[in-house]
């Protein structure tokens, strides 16, 4: 009895398992019949190096995977023979799976391509070495944004497809500046000295806000560094943080803005994005894959207005700047790579209409130079109050100083912001500085 | 006296309830809105309700999603409770040097940030070609220590006359433990039914790492990378929270009852 | 003399069943814990970027100590072990042993309502919370009205406020889970125990103290030790309130390990070698804790 007992315990186990996995494979057709007609075949035979099937990774439904999705069905055209499967995860999702699996040494289950954030990129590139393909020859990189291209160069070999440039403006509300008497020149080209004198006016005389900020959120501070040519390291990978003239001006700016009643504190992204479709704020300062959330609100049509960035009081810096930003890489791992690289080259890497598409349609400026020549990027928008956005947009674009961010941007970011609470307390920015390049000197190993 | 005490003991089991309640009043209002409604604060019903709920099914494939988180809270609790309480049963009735060295070490397990363990986690179960499977969402669950914990602490609560008296029934060790331990303990299995189900409901990280299509995906990888776009749409993604937490009440509901036999004292 | 032999051979084939009943967990254990331990012991040995590591023995170790951010990070999920567990175990206990009244009336509506909160997953009610305790959000307006503060407080970015508000989030959500456990313990007491307390006139306090808290000792052994394993592992809640987004700035003031852990390994350079030695960190303080805790009990293992 008691024997049986403990066999028919084992069974139970052993059934449980086998039950759900015999359910696994039965639900299987029914869950690839409603996403897309491909998987069925795909499951069974992607061990088998099915050939023409190209499994790929981004983030943000509306604006990536729209994007990706459209290119697909584009080179389906040709290629009709070619299946896409666009997975959709959360960045920060996407980038612990990522991680996880690079780290683990196992290529089962990567995806054929990846959207990976500029900022990121050398990390990726430099700790799973051999893991991303070399596209040097394949793209023609030259008809891209330069300093995008530096960002993914390794020992002079270039590994991806510059897509989102991140390219930065400052949004603004036109009604809300008139009545405080300035006029869409008073922002043209200005530092952000200038920026914050008419934004307290702004504030005096409307009662609105002229911006919202997080104190704790470094994407401002690489906005203005970025402007001035400066980053938290020079371009061998030392850092640059204590006796940086851009940072520390930087870092003054940041906390007039902080302690300036013209400013709205928000804490995280929705709130931030939150205050400009409310109208509490006057303008917005950042990177243009913002221009689908300024919109979302149909009912401001006609009152924003788009501006250079304004730039920080020292030597070299110019009024065009980047904020993130994304690009497309290729795995090694693929068993499909020659495809993925061809995919990549006949869209992103040459479709002047594709781009024109997508900048309709999702608002996306890319960092391929020849597009900004359609007829797209010339049309005035009726949201601006006609002005031509991104003729702007891929104007500064030719303007951003090229950097190399190196690997240890977030780690420099989260050891400047620890320190700018004592700064915005009043406390030496210099000590803070030298503080914050200790730590990061500590992480760099 | 004791009115006044009847009056504290209301008006702060009344607070408690309301200040839990009122998060859920916000998220179903919050469900009827847009967007740009929820971050102004709106405290309102509004008529986006339809809107929000049409455009989720647009971008998702809820029933899929739904049934895939279904099936594997399901399997996952039944599996965990039957494991869980014959272990936890296992160590308190049966002690011994050996098994409290053991037991010691499973605790100690626990104790390990799940973030150091994944990546070697995940190695196995690529090695075993179970990546993409929700087998592999399971199975690391069948054995959390926790509940074996959970399971042990209860078992010395339970009386050992009634064991006695069914051994000298006749039953044999594995009969007290399915007809006697299980039906005297229900109370127990049912806060521990109610854990398993929410947790595994839940469950984020594994299921991230493991899982890599669109159509294996639980409900909570969705809500996840519904909130990340550039452009969160606020109203949809509460409509996703009210579906995402519908079954979790609804089994709290079922098995809430057991609570109430017990209060009853019916069997003892 | 007999006695003993045949008391033996009983004590050895119930062992045998006892292996049995711990078998399949013990076997799970093994397999999808203790490999993945060992692992990451022997990585937390390692220090370099990603794949790209070499052995640096007791270097990580030697590094946590000039880690400025380590022990900032150190600092605060201590402040949160210290105020958060007591604060909502006394709390689930209260609540627990006021609804075991037999007289009480809507129990059931108090004890839905009180368990709600732990239905809710991790993503959605770190939005709830973040709306409500927003600069322009519910709780501060609700205070301005009632003039208890005359400016908004940054409930998310302010030192103090920031861990206030995460200990009132978590508080939020977890209480009513240790309830659960309270009620599951208490119905295993025998309703006899109190009747016959109450003849002999002892007060509902009295009851509290002298049979609640006694009886269910082991539940609340088991709860404390799980809220400080959950306490010290603290991490989702702390990054979705007060960090989160497309950006996810850090905030220091609120760091705990476990999100250090994380932005070792997936947000700044990969370093798993070092993520894993400050997980061991956590393990060494989570064992001292629990190892006071079991003495305090005075249960009779580890």
């Amino acid at each position: 009895m008691k024997k049986f007992l403990s066999i028919l315990l084992v069974l139970v186990m052993l059934g449980a398992i086998a039950g759900c996995g015999a359910k696994e494979t039965e639900t299987q057709p029914e869950t690839t019949g409603t996403e897309t007609e491909t998987t069925e075949t795909e499951t069974t035979e992607t061990e088998t190096t099915e050939p023409q099937k190209l499994t790929i990774w981004a983030w943000d439904p509306n604006f990536n995977i729209a994007i990706m999705n459209r290119a697909g069905e584009i080179y389906k055209e040709s290629n009709t023979e070619v299946e896409f499967e666009v997975v959709d995860f959360a960045k920060g999702d996407l980038e612990q799976k990522l991680h996880t699996m690079l780290a683990s040494g196992t290529t089962d289950g990567l995806p054929d391509i990846v959207l990976i954030e500029d900022y990121n990129s050398q990390k990726y590139l430099q700790s799973y070495p051999g893991s991303f393909e070399d596209l040097t020859g394949k793209i023609n990189h030259s008809d891209f944004a330069e300093y995008k291209v530096a960002l993914m160069t390794m020992d002079n070999s270039v590994y991806g497809v510059p897509f989102d440039s991140g390219v930065a403006g400052t949004y603004y509300r036109t009604d809300y500046l008139a009545e405080a008497g300035f006029s869409p020149e008073d922002m043209n080209n200005i530092t952000w000295d200038r920026f914050i004198e008419i934004g307290e006016e702004v504030f005096e005389k409307t009662g609105h806000q002229m911006m919202a900020t997080d104190p704790y959120d470094g994407g401002l501070m690489r906005i203005m560094l970025n402007g001035a040519g400066s980053w938290y390291f020079d371009n061998d990978g030392n850092p640059t943080i204590a006796n940086n003239v851009a940072l520390a001006e930087a870092a003054r700016i940041y906390t007039k803005i902080v302690n300036s009643p013209m400013t709205k504190k928000t804490s995280g992204w929705g709130e931030w994005v939150g205050a400009l479709n409310t109208g509490d704020v006057a303008s917005i300062t950042t990177g243009v894959w913002i221009t689908g959330s300024v919109k979302a609100e149909a009912s401001q049509s006609g009152l924003w207005a788009l501006a250079p960035v304004p730039k920080l009081d020292v030597p070299g810096a110019v009024n065009a700047s980047n904020l993130g930003g994304s690009s497309w890489y290729v795995l090694s791992s693929s068993a499909n790579k020659d495809l993925a690289v061809d995919f990549l080259n006949e869209t992103f890497g040459k479709d002047v209409d594709f781009y024109q598409e997508i900048l309709i349609s999702n608002g996306a400026v890319g960092s391929y130079l020849p597009s900004a020549s359609g007829e797209a990027y010339s049309a005035g928008d009726e949201f601006f109050g006609n002005q031509v956005v991104f003729g702007e947009f891929a104007k500064w674009m030719d303007e951003i100083p090229s950097l190399n961010y190196g690997l240890y941007t977030y780690e420099a970011d989260a050891a400047i912001l620890a320190e700018m609470a004592s700064i915005y307390e009043g406390g030496s920015v210099e000590e803070a500085m030298a503080r914050a390049e200790e730590q990061v000197k500590s992480q760099i190993q | 006296m004791y009115k006044l005490r009847n009056l504290f003991k209301y008006s702060f089991l009344s607070i408690a309830a309301l200040v839990s309640i009122f998060p859920f009043l916000w998220m179903i209002i919050g469900a009827t809105n847009t967007a740009t409604d929820i971050t102004k604060g709106k405290m309102t019903i509004g008529g986006e309700l339809f809107s929000n709920l049409s455009m989720l099914f647009k971008m998702v494939d809820m029933k899929n999603i739904l049934l895939n988180s279904g099936k594997i809270a399901l399997i996952s609790t039944f599996l965990l409770l039957l494991f869980a309480s014959l272990a936890g049963y296992g160590f308190e009735i049966y002690k011994s040097k050996n098994k409290e060295r053991l037991y010691t070490i499973l605790l100690l397990t626990m104790m390990v940030p799940f973030a150091a363990l994944m990546i070697p986690l995940f190695r196995m179960f690529a090695n075993m070609g179970l990546l993409d499977s929700h087998i592999a969402v399971i199975i690391p669950t069948i054995a959390t220590p926790f509940m074996i914990f959970f399971f042990r602490q209860n078992t010395k609560t339970f009386p050992p006359d009634l064991m006695q008296a069914a051994r000298v029934d006749g039953l044999n060790e594995y009969q007290v433990f399915f007809l006697i331990y299980i039906p005297t303990m229900r109370s127990t299995f049912a806060a521990a039914g109610i854990i398993a189900f929410m947790t595994s409901w839940n469950s984020f990280l594994w299921p991230l790492i493991v899982l890599q299509s669109d159509g294996q995906k639980t409900i909570t990888l969705i809500i996840s990378s519904l909130s990340s776009a550039y452009f969160p749409e606020y109203g949809v993604i509460m409509v996703a929270i009210v579906i995402a937490t519908l079954p979790t009440i609804l089994i709290f509901f079922l098995l809430q009852r057991r609570f109430v036999e017990g209060m009853l004292g019916s069997i003892k | 003399m007999k006695s003993t032999g045949k008391k033996k051979y009983i004590n050895r084939k119930s062992q045998a069943i006892g292996w049995s009943f711990v078998a399949v967990a013990v076997v799970l254990a093994a397999v999808f814990a203790i490999y993945p331990i060992l692992n990451s012991m022997y990585l937390s040995t390692m220090s370099g970027k990603g794949v790209v590591y070499e052995f640096v023995g007791f270097g990580n170790i030697k590094r946590l100590f000039r880690d400025a951010v380590f022990k900032q990070a150190l600092k605060n999920t201590m402040v949160y072990f210290i105020f958060q567990v007591p604060i909502m175990l006394t709390l689930a206990l209260v609540i627990a042993s006021l609804l075991n009244d037999k007289k009480l009336k809507f129990k059931g509506f108090f004890r839905t309502a009180i368990f709600l909160p732990c239905v809710t997953s991790l993503v959605a009610y770190s939005i709830l919370f973040k709306s409500m305790f927003s600069i322009d959000g519910l709780i501060n307006q609700t205070l301005l009205f009632l003039n208890i503060i005359d400016a908004p407080i940054a409930w998310l970015r302010d030192a103090f406020y920031a861990k206030v508000t995460v200990i009132l989030a978590i508080t939020w959500r977890w209480t009513g889970y240790n309830m659960i456990f309270y009620l599951a313990g208490l119905q295993n007491i025998d309703p006899a125990i109190y009747e016959a307390a109450e003849i002999d006139g002892a007060s509902k306090t009295k009851q509290f103290f002298l049979i609640t808290i006694p009886m269910l000792k082991p539940i609340i052994l088991f709860t404390s030790i799980m809220s400080t394993i959950g306490t010290l592992q603290l991490f989702d809640e702390v990054v979705n309130l007060t960090g989160g987004g497309a950006s996810t700035p850090t905030f220091n003031a609120t760091m705990t390990l476990s999100q250090y852990i994380y932005d070792l390994s997936f947000k700044f350079v990969p370093n798993f070698g070092y993520a894993a030695t400050v997980s061991y960190v956590i393990v060494f303080f989570i064992a001292v804790l629990s190892i006071i805790q079991f003495r305090v009990a005075g249960d009779d293992h580890v």
